[in-house]
C-alpha cells in the first residue's frame, strides 16, 4: 500500500499582495502535486506561483517549476518530483488593487 | 497456572517498540509516525459548506506534517526512533496555534490513557535579542523564551444525556512578554465553540480573532498542583530531546485522573473540569484526543511527537 498525504496549507485565504506558504516537510515523499483552487479573484488581477525548496525549511531557492497563471476562478496544478526535503509556493500578485482567495493543497505520495 | 497479567507485561516489556509505554489492558492506538499521521488530522471549524461561513479562529490549525528533524546547522537530527516525528507547525504569528486531533469514539465509560514521547523546539531566529532580553551566553539560548505552550486535551461525550466536557492541560513555557513559566496549568473555563462564539461577538463573529480559543478569557488558566517542571529544551533549536508523557482521563466522570511528565506524577482528580450546559447533536460517545502548540511571538513553535499510545480500561 503507498503512502499519501493531502495538507491544506492555506483554506479559503484571501490575499492583497505576493505571499508565500508555510513550509512543509515533505522528505518522505517521492512524489508531489500541488492544486491552487482560485475561490475568487478581483478583476485584473493576476497570480503566478513557483515552486521552492529548501534544505532546512528556512533558505529558499526557485525549484524551477511554476503554476499556469491564474487570472480567474478554477483548479490549477503541477506536478513535482526529486524536491528534497521541503515545498513551499511562492506567489507573485499583480495588477491595480489586487485581491484572490484561496484554497492551497499540497499533495504526497510514496 | 500461567499469570496472564504477568504474561502481559513480560512480552510489554520484551517488545522494543512497546517498552517504553505503560497502556492500560487495551491498547487503541500505537503510532508510529514512520508509517504516516495515524489520523492525527488539523482541527477545523464546522461549516454549511461555504468556507466563508468557517469562523476565523477554527479556520488556520495547520496539517500534520512528518518530520525528519532537520535544520540549517544540524542537518537531520532525526526522532527517538525511526526516521520521523509527527510534527504540528505554528505560523511566526503571535498566538497562532497549531492543533491535530484524533477522532474516536468510546466503547465504555472508564479510564482512557494517552502516551507519547515527545519534544518541543522554537524555530531558528536570527534576529537581535531585544534590549535588556536575556543574550546567547553559550549555554542559555534566548530561542528557548521564544517557545510559548503545548497542550493535550480531549472533547468528549460524557453520558447518553450528551453532556459534554473538554479536559486540558497546558505545559506554558514562555509568557507573550518571554517570560519562562515552565508549569503545567488546566483551564477553568469551556473552549469557544461556534454556538459560544455567536453570543460572544455577535458582530462579528465569523472574523474576530482569538488570542486563545481554548478558554472564554485567555486568562482562565490555573496552576496545576505541583506543576512547576523545567524541561529539557537543551539549549539551542536544533538539539531535540524526547520526554515522556502519560496522561489518564475517566470518561464518566468527566475528568482528568493524572499526569506524568518523566518522574514528575501529578494528581488530577480533584481539578474541575467545566461542562457544556446544553447537549450536542450528533457526538454520541464522542472520543477526541487533541495535541496543539501555540507561539507568543513572531517565531514559528514545533511540537513533535516521537510516538504516541492510547490504550483504555475496557
Amino acid at each position: 500500500m503507498r503512502t499519501s498525504h493531502t495538507a491544506v496549507v492555506e483554506r479559503n485565504s484571501v490575499f492583497t499582495s505576493s505571499f508565500d506558504t508555510e513550509p512543509h516537510e515533505c522528505a518522505w515523499a517521492s512524489e508531489a502535486r500541488w492544486f491552487v483552487r482560485i475561490l475568487s479573484i478581483r478583476q485584473g488581477a493576476e497570480l503566478r506561483a513557483r515552486v521552492q525548496i529548501s534544505p532546512d525549511g528556512m533558505f529558499w531557492i526557485d525549484e524551477g517549476t511554476e503554476l499556469p497563471v491564474m487570472r480567474e476562478e478554477g483548479l490549477y496544478s503541477i506536478k513535482l518530483r526529486e524536491f528534497g526535503g521541503w515545498l513551499r509556493l511562492s506567489a507573485d500578485l499583480d495588477g491595480s488593487d489586487p485581491e484572490v482567495k484561496v484554497i492551497i493543497y499540497l499533495v504526497l505520495k510514496e | 497456572m500461567i499469570d496472564a497479567d504477568a504474561l502481559r507485561l513480560a512480552l510489554l516489556r520484551a517488545d522494543p517498540k512497546l517498552s517504553k509505554f505503560n497502556p492500560l489492558p487495551r491498547i487503541l492506538c500505537f503510532d508510529d509516525f514512520d508509517n504516516g499521521v495515524n489520523g492525527w488530522c488539523e482541527l477545523i471549524g464546522n461549516t454549511d459548506g461555504n468556507l466563508d461561513n468557517m469562523a476565523r479562529y477554527v479556520r488556520d490549525f495547520h496539517p500534520a506534517q512528518l518530520s525528519t528533524c532537520t535544520y540549517f546547522d544540524q542537518g537531520t537530527h532525526g526522532p527517538m526512533s525511526g526516521t520521523y516525528a509527527l510534527k504540528a507547525a505554528t505560523r511566526p504569528v503571535p498566538d497562532h496555534m497549531a492543533v491535530l486531533c484524533k477522532r474516536l469514539t468510546w466503547q465504555d465509560l472508564g479510564p482512557v490513557q494517552m502516551e507519547m514521547y515527545f519534544s518541543y523546539k522554537s524555530e531558528w531566529n536570527f534576529e537581535p535579542v531585544p534590549e535588556g532580553g536575556r543574550e546567547w551566553d553559550g549555554n542559555y539560548h534566548p530561542s528557548e523564551a521564544q517557545f510559548g505552550d503545548i497542550m493535550i486535551g480531549n472533547d468528549i461525550q460524557i453520558d447518553d444525556e450528551g453532556r459534554r466536557t473538554h479536559c486540558a492541560l497546558r505545559y506554558v513555557n514562555a509568557d507573550a512578554q518571554g517570560n519562562l513559566i515552565r508549569r503545567w496549568k488546566y483551564k477553568t473555563s469551556l473552549q469557544v465553540t461556534r454556538r459560544t462564539i455567536r453570543d460572544m461577538f455577535p458582530d462579528d463573529y465569523l472574523e474576530h480573532p482569538l488570542e486563545d480559543f481554548q478558554v472564554q478569557d485567555p486568562a482562565d488558566w490555573e496552576d496545576v498542583p505541583d506543576g512547576y517542571q523545567p524541561l529539557c529544551y537543551n539549549e539551542i533549536p536544533s538539539k531535540v530531546n524526547w520526554h515522556y508523557l502519560r496522561w489518564v482521563f475517566d470518561i464518566g466522570r468527566g475528568r482528568n485522573v493524572e499526569l506524568q511528565v518523566n518522574d514528575k506524577v501529578m494528581d488530577l482528580r480533584d481539578i474541575p473540569v467545566p461542562v457544556h450546559d446544553s447537549p450536542y447533536w450528533g457526538l454520541a460517545r464522542l472520543l477526541n484526543l487533541e495535541i496543539n502548540v501555540r507561539t507568543r511571538v513572531p517565531v514559528r513553535n514545533f511540537l513533535y511527537v516521537d510516538s504516541l499510545l492510547i490504550s483504555a480500561d475496557w
